[in-house]
């Protein structure tokens, strides 16, 4: 159990990148399938010669983000479809995995791995390890949020949803696009070779549906927020979707299905939380649980009602607001 | 201020379905000038608009910001010198922000966008006190999201961040069309006020003719890709619908008899 926690909350990592593209900037980004796996080869690599975990992570980081750029020129430059972009990309670097690691596996047990320390001391598997993973994950969380609300983190918010209004204020959306796939692959890749020190070995496979990993945490994450679109909570939700995705996988293993099923329970997993949302049941509890945390419910009531009356907004003009505050009692006179 | 030169734009060129949207437009608008656009459907107005903005290259012809040739620039390199609200309410600002973030977006036209914090609170003040002047009540909600406003509260804000930094060329794409005639007379009063108070060199497509002739100095007609009628600020104040309407029929009427003559 407490692995799956540790599993989860590396891979929230994976799921913060795939929130990036997928929800902020609303592109279903493939490449991530081949870009963890880049990350962990290049980690891989450059631990067993000796090289330094830190630097091992930091070049893996390094290798998702040349990724992510390549996967943005074929979209914007190329002017080819972002998803098949993300697939040529993914696939490309299948190969370019194999000729990194040399092999298809590549074990590193005895290096010195980031994870090393917590290892000799005993305490993978414990909550003291928890708590660790827990503060690394929320430091890579509020450094996303913090770039979320500067300058170029508004520009590519907008970018994600309104394209043509960001341009009308001079933001070149080619650049944000591709700024943002090399930020979330780097994202990935970073995961992906913690991954890869965390349970000793890269390989070739490691990548292989992470992105519906991805999605499923995301996902999973925002049907229990209820659809947290303020980002300090959006975030949150996709690490805590990670976590809550790990241990349904450890239950599902628990209860007799095989690793090889897990795929199969992903995609349903997915499916079963894009369909839970659209339940009246839970429009229900969302309505609550908006009331009680909404900063949305105060503007949400007045602008419909404006809308509706069509008398215009009440509190624009004082003149209209004189109307219509004269207007009922005039009324009941003439019954 | 804005200089448009021999611009002609063509559609589906050399297939069945070509269209001439301009054919050699000059135009040529002063520093201040207020001028707006009318003329039927297909006559060439929104891709005059799509042109000076950047969005379309013309097939021929230059268009030129305070003497600066900008045919090569593209949309998002000229946003530098012009604003632009589009017809649609939803597309001018970005639903899922905030009205402050919007604002904040908006506040960085044509600047390099760096790590510094979106929305600080000195900006934020500056945002109230120009959000005041919509009269709208919207200053009290700078963290609603947009995609919760009215179209009419929605194409205020579009209006104001188009204009607040003074781009010096607004334009304005049936900005009004959309709404209902109460919010339509409200941002048309705004834009007024808007532009008077920066000295914006405006253009501005309507189909309400009644509108053409209330607001701006000038008013230019087109049809078929070219301009028919160009009224000056003197002559327009007298001018009605009415006479506006004659002049196109007579306009229009020429231009067929000259055609079943040469034919």
């Amino acid at each position: 159990m407490i692995g799956a926690i540790e599993l989860g909350l590396l891979y929230a990592i994976v799921a913060l990148g795939v929130y990036l593209t997928f929800r902020v900037l609303n592109f279903p980004d493939l490449t991530v399938d081949g870009s963890f796996t880049s990350g962990a080869a290049v980690a891989g690599v450059i631990i067993i010669n000796g090289g330094p975990a830190l630097l091992a992570s930091a070049a893996g980081f390094g290798a998702g983000l040349v990724a992510g750029l390549i996967t943005g020129l074929l979209h914007t430059k190329a002017k080819i479809n972002g998803l098949l972009a993300g697939i040529l990309t993914m696939i490309a670097l299948y190969s370019i995995n194999l000729r990194i690691m040399g092999k298809s596996n590549l074990p590193m047990l005895r290096a010195e791995t980031l994870f090393t320390p917590l290892r000799e001391h005993k305490l993978l598997g414990t909550w003291m390890a928890v708590v660790i993973l827990t503060i690394g994950a929320l430091l890579v969380k509020l450094v996303l949020d913090w770039f979320l609300y500067t300058d170029k983190g508004l520009a590519i918010q907008a970018t994600g949803d309104n394209e043509l209004m960001i341009r009308s204020f001079g933001v070149n959306t080619h650049n944000t696009t591709i700024l943002t796939l090399a930020l979330s692959n780097g994202l990935v890749a970073l995961a992906g070779s913690l991954v890869a020190q965390y349970q000793g070995f890269a390989d070739i496979g490691m990548g292989i549906g992470l992105i519906l990993v991805g999605l499923a945490s995301v996902i999973l994450g925002q049907a229990v927020f209820f659809g947290a679109r303020h980002i300090l909570l959006a975030t949150l939700a996709v690490i805590i979707g990670s976590i809550l995705y790990r241990v349904v996988i450890y239950f599902a293993l628990k209860v007799g299905f095989d690793p090889n099923d897990m795929k199969l329970i992903s995609a349903v997993l997915v499916v079963i939380a894009l369909l839970i949302p659209q339940l009246p049941l839970f429009q229900n509890l969302k309505r609550e649980f908006k009331k009680i945390f909404g900063h949305n419910r105060v503007p949400l009531e007045p602008a419909p009602a404006a809308e509706a009356s069509g008398a215009g907004a009440p509190t624009t003009e004082p003149r209209a607001a004189e109307a219509s505050a004269t207007e009922p009692p005039a009324v009941e006179e003439v019954k | 201020m804005l200089r448009i030169t021999d611009i002609s734009k063509t559609f589906f060129r050399h297939t069945a379905n070509e269209r001439v949207a301009l054919n050699g437009v000059d135009l040529h608008l002063p520093e201040g000038d207020f001028t707006t656009v009318i003329g039927s459907n297909g006559a060439g107005k929104s891709t005059l608009l799509n042109v000076v903005a950047g969005y379309m290259r013309p097939d021929t012809g230059r268009v030129e910001i305070d003497g600066r040739l900008v045919n090569r620039l593209s949309d998002h390199q000229r946003a530098k010198y012009i604003g632009r609200v589009f017809q649609d309410p939803m597309a001018g600002t970005a639903p899922n922000l905030t009205i402050e973030q919007n604002l904040s977006i908006a506040h960085r036209r044509g600047q390099r966008r760096g790590l510094a914090r979106g929305v600080s609170a000195p900006k934020r003040a500056f945002f109230q006190s120009q959000l005041e002047t919509l009269e709208l009540g919207l200053e009290s909600r700078l963290k609603t999201k947009v995609g919760l406003l009215s179209g009419g509260q929605r194409q205020a804000l579009s209006l104001l961040m188009a204009t607040f930094t003074q781009p010096g060329i607004l334009l304005l794409d049936e900005h009004t069309a959309a709404l209902d005639p109460q919010r339509a007379a409200l941002v048309t009063r705004l834009t007024r006020e808007i532009v008077a108070s920066h000295r914006l060199t405006t253009l501005m497509v309507t189909h309400n003719m009644e509108q053409a002739l209330e607001v701006g100095n000038r008013l230019i007609m087109m049809h078929e890709g070219k301009i028919i009628l160009d009224v000056a600020a003197h002559q327009k104040q007298s001018m009605t619908v009415a006479d506006l309407l004659a002049e196109f029929e007579r306009i229009k009427g020429a231009s067929l008899e000259d055609r079943t003559l040469l034919s």
